[in-house]
């Protein structure tokens, strides 16, 4: 009897955060595939099954591939760039120096202030007619007058990638410093002794001790920075004509501004299947790479 | 899974699981549930307060109202129709899509004569289809165009009628000081729908014809846009038109780099509460045709189908003549900055305040959205687009085609 409990009780311990993940996450999944399947009602009934016919209507709209291609400029940029820039601070912040305590704090106020905050204020940096950054120009007489930041609808999202740039780096820096404090001072000592130099000791040790705290950023950095929303809807709202909509912009305008709610249930689905593509490839090759 | 959406729909289905026990209350008591807009910092004080009091006034009736804020309410209303909780009386602006889904109930069934006939006509027409009313107005907003005397002044410009009086006004104004913006001009996602609205409109255009039909991509309309887009282009406007919210131009409208806009009448109270002071008169939307038209905004109370029994149908009757009761009503209008959408609450108002009777006379001329035909929503988003497309450069004949033989087949 007391064997068999045993056997029993882990699943009894994890019971309530299965249940919570069930409630909470699975259930609407369920929610979503139903209604990309579904003919909704603007009022939000659900008054048929629709097969694929919203997933149709959707990829056969002129705006979707536009759309498309946003969400994975946006998404290779920020996580791409700030992967890279993560990284270069880590390295920095990991070097022994007077106020690093400070400076590491420093780093983490993009990360800790909310996303709709950050991009307001850099809303009101870049602002034409308002901007600090304008603003600021004039005072230290480099620019005699008022410059518009955002000339196009590329210009515009430029600024909201750079943002999001901004806002991830934090996250990518301290993930890989805890993977770097973690390296034994002795492979160092070992390479210096051979003659390794900077870039060897970089590329031979400590990029690959790393590498795993790498794969767990990046991954969930896709994941996040794709369907990341307030960046976007708080500076343009994706505007204009679509020119800087990604996928979730996207279907929440289809959902709350046109009443097509099975269609932009049928977007995220989109969304979905294609993060979870994506992330499955990166793991799968991560986890090779690790095994040879 | 997207976080937010699994969090929203997660919040959502405990709070439909939330709301269950509210019909279980004191034994033969009456239920009226009723959701209402937030309009503002006292609307929730002032329901509770109205619930209060009609509920000591009625004592066979519970009433309980929900006020939910305008980011919210249609995701609320949508998720309770869904679970098969509909509010019995809701207060929101469209009501279109619910006729469609056969969820109200003709608003005369559960409005009393004296109330209905309280009603100005034009507005009950704006809630009608296939012949019957299914929802009566709350409140009314309308629009005017605003301008900055200093400004004006200053660069010897008279206030334009005309759509060639305020070209030359704004060529004027430009040459007066070439850092502020002549003209205000908003078609973001926002409110888009608004400038389409005020061009073609005072061009003898619009969104349908007198019967009904769309014409999206009539003449006039494609005059209308193109003069707006060549506005903007010969800067005359704030730069970014698609992206300049009417809430960003009110701003600088206050701060007096916009010198001219058209605003709703709630403005001065805004530019007020921001701090700024501005020197401004209010004229009417300088029109292509001779006779200015105003574009109104109403909101509007319906009935959810609920199957109700006669008492429950009697005390929705009741709720509705407490709230339109003419002092409580001008009151509400009044606390909330609107503009009334009855007879005899325009007609106190109007005697109240002087501003308030040019507004009323205003409210007069107004053309309203199309709002009770189906395909309001994909209309609306569709010269949105048509707007910001022609701004990034496309041809405004081709774009209102393609979205007319979108819309209408």
């Amino acid at each position: 009897m007391k064997k068999k409990f045993k056997k029993v009780e882990p699943y009894i311990w994890i019971l309530p955060s299965v249940l919570l993940m069930a409630v909470f996450i699975l259930v609407p999944i369920v929610f979503v595939f139903r209604m990309a399947l579904s003919d909704v009602s603007k009022a939000g009934l659900i008054k048929g099954f629709a097969g694929l016919e919203n997933f149709r209507k959707v990829t056969s709209s002129s705006v979707f591939a536009m759309v498309l291609k946003n969400t994975l400029v946006w998404t290779v940029a920020v996580v791409g760039i700030s992967t890279l820039l993560g990284f270069i601070l880590a390295i920095l912040l990991n070097n022994e120096f007077k106020g690093r305590k400070l400076a590491r704090a420093v780093v983490v106020f993009p990360w800790a202030t909310t996303l709709i905050v950050q991009a307001s204020i850099w809303k009101f940096i870049i602002d034409t007619d308002y901007g600090t950054l304008n603003t600021l120009l004039m005072r230290l007489g480099i620019i005699d007058h008022a410059i518009n930041w955002t000339p196009t609808a590329g210009a515009y999202f430029a600024w909201e990638i750079a943002c999001g740039i901004f806002v991830t780096i934090p996250f990518v820096t301290f993930t890989v410093l805890s993977g770097l404090q973690s390296i034994d001072a002795s492979y160092y000592e070992a390479a210096a002794v051979d003659g390794a130099s900077y870039w060897q000791k970089m590329f031979q040790i400590t990029i690959p001790l790393v590498r795993p705290n790498l794969t767990i950023s990046t991954i969930l950095n896709i994941i996040y920075v794709f369907n990341s929303f307030p960046i976007i809807w708080t500076i343009t709202k994706g505007d204009p004509a679509n020119r800087t909509d990604t996928l979730v912009t996207y279907l929440y305008k289809l959902a709350f501004y046109n009443g097509k709610q099975g269609q932009a249930a049928a977007v995220s689905v989109i969304g979905f299947l294609i993060l979870l593509l994506c992330a499955s490839l990166y793991m799968v090759s991560v986890l090779k790479k690790g095994d040879e | 899974m997207k976080m937010k959406q699994v969090l929203a729909t997660g919040a959502a289905l405990s709070m439909a699981l939330s709301m269950t026990p509210v019909t279980a209350s004191a034994a033969d008591k009456v239920d009226i549930n009723v959701i209402a807009a937030q309009y503002g910092q006292q609307t929730a004080d002032w329901w509770a307060n109205f619930v209060t009091e009609f509920n000591e006034a009625n004592p066979d009736i519970n009433l309980n109202v929900e006020v939910v804020s305008w980011n919210d309410i249609y995701t609320v209303v949508n998720t309770r129709i869904a679970n098969g909780e509909a509010p019995d009386v809701l207060n929101i602006d469209v009501f279109a899509d619910y006729q469609a889904d056969d969820l109200l109930l003709p608003i005369q069934d559960v409005v009393s004569e004296e109330t209905y006939s309280k009603m100005y006509d034009a507005f009950l027409a704006q809630s009608e289809v296939d012949g019957t009313v299914w929802a009566i107005p709350d409140l009314a907003s309308a629009r005017a165009m605003y301008y900055n005397k200093d400004i004006l002044d200053a660069a010897g410009v008279e206030v334009p009628t005309t759509w060639d009086e305020l070209k030359d006004a704004c060529e004027k104004i430009k040459a007066y000081d070439d850092s502020l913006y002549p003209w205000g001009i908003d078609m973001t996602t926002d409110e888009g729908q608004a400038a389409f609205a005020y061009y073609t409109w005072n061009n003898g255009g619009g969104f349908v014809d007198d019967d009904g039909n769309w014409t999206l991509n009539s003449e006039q309309n494609v005059e209308a846009i193109q003069y707006a887009i060549d506005l903007v282009n010969s800067g005359y406007t704030n730069t970014d038109p698609a992206n300049d919210t009417r809430y960003d131009l009110q701003d600088m409208f206050g701060a007096g780099k916009v010198a001219m806009l058209i605003a709703p009448n709630s403005l001065p109270t805004y530019i007020a509460t921001g701090g700024n002071e501005v020197n401004y008169g209010v004229a009417s939307i300088p029109s292509n045709t001779g006779e200015s038209v105003s574009a109104g905004v109403m909101d509007r109370f319906m009935c959810f189908d609920n199957d109700y029994s006669d008492e429950e149908k009697a005390a929705i009757t009741t709720f509705f003549d407490y709230f339109y009761d003419d002092a409580r009503y001008t009151e509400w209008v009044d606390m909330e900055g609107f503009l009334p959408a009855t007879k005899t609450g325009g007609e106190a108002l109007a005697a109240a305040n002087e501003d308030m009777a040019s507004w009323i006379d205003i409210l007069d001329s107004c053309k309203f959205y199309p709002t009770a035909k189906a395909e309001w929503a994909d209309v609306k988003q569709g010269v949105i687009n048509v707007e910001q497309n022609a701004l990034l450069g496309g041809d405004v004949q081709e774009l209102l085609d393609d979205l007319q033989s979108e819309i209408a087949g």
